[in-house]
């Protein structure tokens, strides 16, 4: 009885202790993007610290690298482990949610939906449920060369097809060993023609599931630009190799080739690699429409979190109104609404106003759960065959087969 | 003596005298071997129990999540089966491994017979050639990625050099080649550890037999293949094995290097394993690709090391 006696008042004095810290301090594991944490200064530490400091309770960061994030959170959570927050690409959404991995927070969002901007919102829905909020959003546009521009003999960046692929041709040269465009492989490759086909006026996947890539649109679209390899010669070799962004932006940053595709996260390699690039950043030329991609990163809860309400402050702080400035710190672009009038534009760095000047012609890539299977496998093999001389319409024929498969149609 | 003998039978009984005799004497080896064996049990025996099963059912990043698996049979076979890059993957997996093989072995036993030779200044090169071996294999890919650079890569600027091709060419980016350039990249990494089992294995050939070989009048050739090379054979069927399997096993260089690519032209059974299971996230499928290959390594180990038995037997 004594023995009693004694061990329950050390279990009522810890309970007291437990109890003096702030009510439902929780811990919340939270994994972004390698490059959002990169230094230990990174503006997203000093965030949290504030995150803390307001609620109480404590963030354990981990940065992922963006190739190896969605393998990771597959392999973590699908044995049950795994952040509680995590930051994805907008294209991964759907996979995870569709597999049951993220938490529905359709409920907690729509109340605050009218701070987001519709486009990037709309990139963390998947049948109708909210499963992720936008914390940045981003889209490609071209980078030209200026120095290389001029030495061809043209006066503006190109607007339209037919300029592209003059001025492509037109900086070309051979003996000097300088090329027009320089352009991804495989995978990443198929990420930078996706905007054309959508340019062309075709679908990849609309809406209502039909599958647009053996139109003759989309076959005009992936003719285009591979000729600029193939018939032109007016993109290097690595175009035949390149499978990361590094190897896309070395021929660029070496002024071997004159005009980039990539949305903003080539700023920082591009002054990194040569403080002395005399570059432009100008909104993608127009074929029959205006079209970019939309990217960006969104933050998602584990289904399976055991802190899901501290998860959501947490999605909710740093996705809020902060993130215009949290953002900024990091040149990039918030998905708020308030971070897209024409006073938040004018306010950005001059670098970032082309991604937010074309931001309305942004389409988001098919919100389909099979879609990294039918990027890599599919659009890698489509623009690996292209760049090889195979006659496009088949290529695109087979690929429509292949999509409509895995989709089960 | 007597009067110690007396005072050791007095020994106070333990809690471990249970061990000392019968049955607790008996379970004593086993206890002692228990912790091991639980870990081999965790780490090996469950996993690949665990992999071998996952073929059998339909597991997917969806399936995975709530938990009912169904039992699919051989359907994940045949799905395999009817993938045209398995027909690819496989044929090149031969090429792959046959050339790596054949390659590394002999290069390892020339270079093994040169470095044998006791000259000054043997042990810079001998040192020297481990180079490849003792760098990281991420940072050998990668260097060889950018070597292979169709437009700054030094191995095009030697072969136009040497007039050996006229013009740069993409030999990771051109179906043609990429197997055969990322084979290079892993002979070299691969040939100095065979060099270094091969080269232990020589400095025990006792000299007394050489020398009596010598004595005998047998030629350069003739010692070799009389005299050394059945010397050192158990270390050259152990050099093959593993060689063997690490060249199946060999993820890393065709990776790093062409993710599989360009087309599936430098596809290998492991990486389409891999695909399976992380891009497409169909584990089924990618359990079905690894168990085949576990059974054939299995398969041709066995046979390979019977064969040496049986020979050591004659």
């Amino acid at each position: 009885m004594r023995h009693f006696l004694k061990y329950s008042t050390a279990a009522a004095a810890l309970a007291a202790t437990l109890g003096a810290t702030p009510a439902f301090a929780d811990n919340v594991v939270l994994w972004v993007n390698a490059p959002l944490a990169s230094a230990p200064d990174a503006p997203i530490y000093a965030e949290l610290k504030a995150f803390e400091a307001e609620t109480g309770h404590t963030v354990e960061i981990q940065a992922v690298p963006h190739m190896e994030m969605e393998r990771n959170l597959f392999v973590a959570m699908s044995g049950g482990a795994g952040p509680d927050v995590m930051a994805l690409d907008i294209a991964w959404v759907a996979g995870l949610a569709d597999a049951g991995l993220l938490a529905d927070v359709t409920d907690k969002s729509d109340p605050i939906a009218d701070q987001y901007q519709p486009g990037p919102l709309s990139a963390g829905r998947f049948k109708q449920r909210q499963y992720a909020m936008p914390l940045y959003t981003n889209n490609v546009a071209l980078y030209v060369n200026n120095k290389m521009l001029a030495e061809a003999g043209i006066d503006a960046a190109p607007k339209t097809w037919d300029e592209f692929q003059a001025a492509a041709i037109a900086m070309t040269d051979k003996d000097a060993g300088t090329f027009g465009l320089t352009f991804g492989g495989s995978r990443v490759g198929a990420f930078q023609l996706y905007p054309f086909i959508w340019q062309s006026g075709a679908e990849i996947i609309a809406d209502d599931g039909t599958v647009g890539v053996d139109s003759p649109e989309a076959i005009e679209a992936v003719q285009f630009i591979s000729g600029l390899y193939t018939e032109h010669q007016a993109m290097p070799a690595s175009v035949l190799t390149a499978n990361s962004w590094d190897e896309v932006n070395a021929p660029f940053i070496q002024e071997r080739a004159g005009m980039l595709i990539s949305g903003d996260w080539a700023i920082g390699a591009l002054n990194n690699g040569n403080p002395d690039l005399d570059y432009s950043i100008v909104p993608l030329p127009a074929g029959k429409e205006a079209a970019t991609v939309i990217g960006g990163y969104n933050l998602a809860i584990n289904a399976n979190s055991g802190v899901s309400d501290a998860s959501w402050e947490l999605v909710e702080w740093l996705t809020g109104p902060r993130s215009v400035e949290l953002m900024a710190q990091y040149n990039r672009l918030s998905a708020q609404a308030a971070a897209a009038t024409d006073e938040a534009i004018a306010k950005l760095p001059e670098e970032l106003q082309p991604f937010m000047m074309q931001a309305s012609a942004g389409h988001a890539r098919p919100v389909v759960a099979q879609w990294s299977q039918i990027h890599s496998d599919v659009f890698g093999t489509v623009w690996d065959s292209a760049l090889r001389g195979e006659p496009i319409d088949e290529v695109m024929t087979q690929a429509a087969t292949q999509i409509r498969q895995i989709l089960g149609q | 003596m007597n009067a110690r003998a007396p005072r050791n039978q007095q020994l106070r009984r333990t809690w471990s005298s249970v061990f000392e005799t019968g049955t607790g004497a008996r379970i004593y080896p086993y206890l002692m071997v228990l912790p091991a064996i639980i870990i081999v049990v965790g780490v090996v025996v469950y996993p690949l129990v665990s992999g071998v099963m996952s073929a059998f059912y339909d597991v997917t990043l969806r399936t995975l999540n709530s938990g009912d698996m169904a039992f699919v049979g051989l359907r994940n076979f045949e799905r395999v089966f009817a993938d045209p890059s398995f027909g690819i993957a496989s044929f090149n997996t031969l090429v792959w491994v046959v050339l790596n093989v054949v390659v590394q072995l002999s290069l390892g036993l020339g270079l093994a017979l040169l470095l044998h030779r006791a000259i000054p200044g043997i042990g810079f090169f001998r040192s020297g050639i481990l180079v490849p071996w003792v760098v990281p294999s991420v940072v050998a890919v990668l260097t060889w990625r950018w070597m292979y650079d169709p437009s700054v890569g030094i191995v095009n600027e030697l072969l136009v050099r040497w007039g050996i091709i006229d013009d740069y060419h993409p030999w990771l980016g051109d179906t043609a080649t990429s197997l055969y350039a990322v084979t290079v990249e892993s002979i070299w990494k691969g040939t100095p550890f065979v060099m270094l089992l091969l080269l232990a294995a020589l400095q025990l050939v006792p000299r007394s037999i050489l020398e009596a070989a010598s004595m005998d009048g047998a030629s350069g050739w003739r010692k070799l293949w009389h005299v050394i090379l059945p010397q050192i054979r158990v270390s050259f069927a152990i050099a093959a094995v593993l060689t063997f399997i690490l060249t199946v096993n060999n993820f890393n260089a065709i990776w790093l290097m062409t993710e599989g690519g360009p087309l599936n032209s430098s596809e290998i059974l492991f990486t389409l394993a891999y695909k399976y299971g992380f891009q497409r996230y169909d584990l089924g499928m990618a359990s079905a690709v690894a168990t085949m290959l576990f059974v054939g390594l299995v398969i041709a180990t066995t046979l390979y090391l019977k064969l040496i038995q049986a020979k050591e037997g004659e």
